[in-house]
């Protein structure tokens, strides 16, 4: 019922784990460096019926697959706001992409796009796992909090004032979770999200909304950035606002081991982590955020993305529920005689409370302030590893 | 298929009006804080409530100043340490299993009998925020159970909005799980590394969209115009350590400065949680 | 480079093995002795499957005493009509009729009259006399259960084990007590298959100085990979090597089952006790003092670099569709090691995971 699974190692493999990450720099068992990546296979567009889908696969064998589809829902009108009647509608700004106008506008008479945390539903399938498993409820919760934190993805589901996108996003592992799903199916949502298309709204203010049906001419939910070349030349049609960059959130799992820093751990990695945390991070280039302008403006001339901080969540890792191993000393099985009694319980007693070295204990305790400090702003550093997979991620075509 | 033999109200969500009774746009209350930015609500910690379990606590925030804010009232019962179903795997360690629950009647909109995935969602945080204070191998063989009901959330009736407030409200619910479990523990007897209490701390914006956000602990989400991030930790005092870290919002990740004291603040919330807890524990046995 | 996004591949993902396969296949069932040349075996189909033409070709070119009647059948396929001959293992006889159906989809082997078909991948079916790397996933009152990634758990009982106290002696009621002391859940052992069920589970023996629990070292499972697969059953599956820029000595475990063991090589009590020039008795009394031990001994960064390194030449190995045995892991290992050396980050670079591997098994099946 944790929030990662529990992986049945032996107290022998916890210990060499143990002590080949604690080296500096550690001794991954796949030989990665501690911020490497799993290679992965991505790809998007393959679901012609959706919005948008990717699909990823690691190259353990890990494969997820994301559908994003959207539909036209009425919007609940609630008392105290401005009650909208379809005489009184009219704009004639509303053209579905008006994020310039919406800006424009946010001084004047407040923001007038809104969005709910209900337009935006998640559900995440993982085999082997039931419906209503927590594990399952805490990783949807995770994801979509990511998505959601910020309060501006929703309002790019606005459509008018009556009418608003209604998103679905289904995320399903295909394969056994072979290791702990989070980085895999955050990344395939991210591609899913940055290959979702709503269709062209035609109508104008307030009324009933209706589409163009050429789906050429949709536009990207997450308009492409003009600056990022290798995929614009393919997209430049259907972007109209060259300024916004922002990107989905991605959500990353860190974990620290002693003094390092290790990324996108495996299921063995995972047993032995003194603490595990999932960063959700966005990043965006927009001056529509009321706090930080002096900074983004900084950022994006030092020639970058400026990163947002969404969430961070604590894992909790499966090493507390790890067997210990047993030294020496206190095994009966070593040694040709049996110790007597009370002195194996005395020796017993000390292993408990001193570690020996090359046998496993379970860790006890949290982790200091200075160790969880540490991992977030290993991650969020700039130029570093979010940079790099967002740089990664943006390479992936969009079919 | 619509179903013919009733009368069916309109298709679509709708919410039931609220009339105004006076020239009111306005607030009836003042919004604002009461309280300094640095001062947790009072609390109100005891053990031993429901003596059939091994172990239980009753856990209540101060209502708020302002009349129909309801402050936040749990109980905990604590089953176990007790031996494994026959048909469970062997464990060297004691099985947790947490348990959160809100009344139906707890929050403005009901809840049904089943646990949602919001309640799951805190069950899991608890979870995790218990695992690194219990000790879990005195305890092998053998499972325990803890079961939080929330009596009544931190809510005002009078919110119209509900955009966000939710989510915040849960941090606060949270944090206050994780106290009441640790008082319901101790009193079970099950052996504890540290006292564990939570706390939760706010970066809140209070006068329109270009003022400057302050830290507050211990937030109100009705006391102020816009919760930008908050953060709920569980923390243990004397080992200086961090258990469950749960951090929301939208910050610029170059002004690290803020999120540290973000969570600094958080820490100095679950110790005023703490007191408490310690008063509470050394009262009982007075 | 902390992430590498690939483009998909046109049909399978990764870790697909269709490439390659064939010295496998070669190996393995060149070790079946097929002695009748009789026909009868349907080797006529319209589907073109290139394993099938190439394990043809290899069939023409052997002697006849040697055949190799293989072919790829799927399930529902005739393989053969005529009443003479006997089925065995993945195939059934449809009523009312004498011919031989497939019900699997895998490559036919002979055995004198009997016709049996291997499946292409399937868990493993242990046989007697295999040595296999297991882990203990539950203890009963005296036996324990070891996963060994077959259909069914295999049973480790009490009474085959090396019981601690020097020399081999019937076991007690107070060992019964304190079986977890021996292995407990989680632990790894390596064994050998004593006895088979009727329902394909398998008993285990550990009564040998070269089984018991292991240590020091790292775990790998090959699964999926059909009939032992990845690893296949071959004359030494364990074999101390010496490892490159001053590792050491390293210890491989092959399991039979697919589950591999790489770990730092320790003297054996053996060689311990004769060059102390010790007695028998020293000899046991020091066998049970390291083999139900969990502690690991001080193992050096050097030596754990070169693990790491030979557990990527195994999984390279098997993403790539080659086969797992002492000679392509050897052969492997020597391959990374000087690959190490050319690359931009130095002999210490063991990653070989994605494009390395895949340059790691180009080189090996080149060579």
């Amino acid at each position: 019922m944790a929030s990662s699974q529990h992986v049945l190692l032996s107290p022998a493999e916890l210990a060499y784990l143990h002590a080949s990450l604690s080296l500096t720099p550690p001794i991954r068992p796949d030989g990665r460096s501690p911020t490497q990546f799993r290679p992965l296979v991505a790809e998007t567009g393959i679901l012609p019926g959706t919005n948008g889908s990717a699909r990823i696969c690691f190259a353990d064998g890990t494969e997820a697959i994301v559908g994003v589809k959207a539909e036209v829902e009425r919007t609940a009108q609630r008392p105290g706001e401005e009650t909208v009647f379809l005489e009184e509608g009219g704009g004639g700004d509303g053209d579905g992409d008006d994020d310039d106008d919406e800006e424009g506008e946010t001084g004047a008479q407040g923001d007038r796009r809104k969005g709910e945390a209900s337009w935006v539903e998640m559900t995440v399938e993982i085999p082997g796992l039931r419906d209503d498993d927590s594990g399952t409820a805490f990783l949807s919760a995770m994801l979509s909090e990511a998505l959601l934190a910020d309060g501006e993805f929703v309002k790019r589901l606005w459509i008018n004032r009556r009418f608003h996108w209604k998103l679905y996003l289904d995320i399903i592992l295909i394969s056994p979770p072979l290791s702990y799903p989070l980085p895999l199916l955050s990344l395939t949502t991210h591609l899913a999200l940055l290959s979702t298309r709503l269709p062209r709204l035609k109508s104008e203010g307030d009324e009933d909304p209706f589409f163009d049906d050429d789906w050429a001419a949709a536009p990207y939910l997450f308009p492409r950035s003009s600056s990022s070349s290798a995929t614009a030349a393919t997209n430049t049609t259907a972007t109209k606002q060259p300024a916004t960059a922002t990107r989905p959130p991605i959500t990353l799992l860190v974990m620290a081991f002693g003094n390092n820093i290790i990324f996108d751990p495996s299921k063995e990695e995972l047993a032995v982590a003194d603490v595990a945390l999932a960063v959700s991070v966005t990043s965006s280039n927009s001056s529509s955020n009321s706090s930080g302008d002096g900074e983004n403006d900084e950022a994006a001339s030092a020639g970058g993305r400026s990163l947002r901080l969404l969430s961070i969540r604590t894992i909790d890792p499966p090493s507390r529920l790890t067997p210990p191993g047993v030294p020496n000393a206190a095994n009966a099985a070593y040694g040709a005689a049996a110790a007597l009694g009370t002195q194996k319980m005395l020796e017993a007693r000390t292993a408990e409370t001193e570690a020996v070295e090359g046998v496993w204990r379970a860790p006890r305790g949290g982790a200091k302030r200075m160790v969880l400090g540490a991992l977030v702003q290993k991650t969020l550093e700039r130029g570093g590893v979010v940079d790099e997979v967002l740089d990664a991620l943006e390479g992936v075509d969009l079919g | 298929m619509t179903d013919r033999r009733r009368i069916n109200g309109p298709a679509g969500a709708t919410i039931p009006p609220i009339f105004d009774d006076q020239e009111s746009q306005e607030p009836k209350y003042s919004k604002g804080r009461s309280r300094a930015p640095n001062a947790s609500r009072k609390m109100y910690l005891k053990t031993g409530v429901t003596p059939s379990a091994s172990g239980s606590a009753y856990l209540e925030i101060e209502t708020s100043a302002t009349p129909d804010v309801s402050g936040l009232k749990l109980s905990c019962s604590v089953h176990g340490p007790r031996s494994l179903p026959r048909s469970a795997p062997f464990s060297p360690h004691i099985v947790l299993s947490t348990h959160v629950k809100y009344a139906p009647f707890a929050t403005k909109q009901r809840r049904g009998y089943l646990r949602d995935p919001s309640e799951r969602d805190l069950s899991i945080h608890l979870e995790t925020a218990l695992r690194g204070a219990i000790i879990a191998d005195r305890w092998p063989k053998s499972g325990v159970d803890i079961i939080i009901s929330i009596i009544e959330g931190d809510q005002d009736r009078e919110a119209s909005k509900l955009q966000g407030d939710e989510v915040w409200d849960m941090m606060n619910a949270l944090s206050g799980c994780i106290t009441v479990a640790a008082a319901a523990l101790a009193d079970a007897g099950i052996d504890c590394v540290d006292t564990i209490a939570g706390g939760v701390a706010a970066l809140v914006q209070d006068a329109g969209d270009d003022s400057t956000p302050s830290i507050v602990i211990d937030p109100l989400p009705s006391d102020h115009e816009k919760v930008l991030a908050a953060c709920c930790i569980a923390y243990m005092p004397t080992r200086d350590e961090v258990t469950n870290l749960w951090f929301r919002g939208d910050l610029p990740a170059s002004d690290m400065d803020l999120y540290t004291t973000l969570v600094e603040k958080g820490i100095q919330a679950s110790k005023n949680a703490n007191r408490v807890l310690v008063n509470c524990l050394s009262e009982t046995l007075e | 480079m902390p992430i590498t996004i690939l483009p998909p591949r046109s049909s399978r993902p990764i870790n697909s093995n269709n490439n390659s396969r064939l010295p496998q296949e070669d190996a393995s069932s060149s070790e079946e002795s097929d002695s009748d040349s009789g026909g009868g075996v349907d080797l006529d189909g319209d589907v073109p499957m290139r394993p099938r033409q190439q394990v043809r070709t290899t069939f023409q070119a052997r002697p006849p005493p040697r055949d190799l009647a293989s072919a790829v059948v799927t399930p529902g396929e005739v393989i053969t009509d005529d009443p003479q001959w006997m089925r065995g293992h993945g195939t059934y006889v449809a009523p009312q009729t004498t011919a031989i159906v497939s019900s699997v989809a895998g490559t036919v082997t002979r055995t004198n009259k009997l016709l049996s078909v291997r499946p292409l991948r399937a868990r493993y079916t242990p046989e007697v006399g295999d040595l296999v790397v297991g882990r203990v996933v539950e203890v009963q009152a005296r036996r324990w259960r070891v996963d060994v990634g077959s259909t069914q758990l295999a049973a480790l009982p009490l009474s085959a084990i090396n019981l601690p106290g020097g020399i081999l002696r019937k076991r007690t009621e107070t060992d019964e007590l304190q079986i977890r002391t021996f292995f407990a859940e989680g632990d790894l052992v390596v064994a050998e298959v004593q006895q088979l069920f009727g329902d394909g589970g398998a008993v285990l023996h550990t009564r040998s100085l070269k089984y018991g629990k292991l240590r020091n070292g790292v775990f790998v499972a090959v699964s999926g990979m059909g009939g032992g697969g990845g690893v296949v059953r071959s004359r030494r599956q364990v074999w101390t090597m010496d490892a490159a820029n001053g590792g050491g000595q390293v210890d491989v475990v092959l399991g039979v089952n697919g589950y591999v063991w790489i770990s730092k090589h320790v003297e054996t009590p053996e060689a311990e006790a004769t060059a102390a020039g010790g007695s028998i008795t020293n000899m046991e009394e020091s066998l049970s003092a390291t083999v139900y031990s969990s502690q690991n001994d001080r193992i050096e960064v050097e030596t754990m670099r070169e693990i790491a390194r030979l557990r990527g030449v195994v999984m390279a190995l098997v993403e790539n569709g080659l086969r797992v045995d002492e000679e392509m892991v050897i052969k492997g290992y020597h391959e990374a090691v000087e690959m190490a050396m050319v690359s931009p980050e130095g002999p210490d670079d063991i990653y070989l995971g994605g494009e390395k591997g895949q340059q790691l098994a180009a080189a090996l099946t080149g060579a």
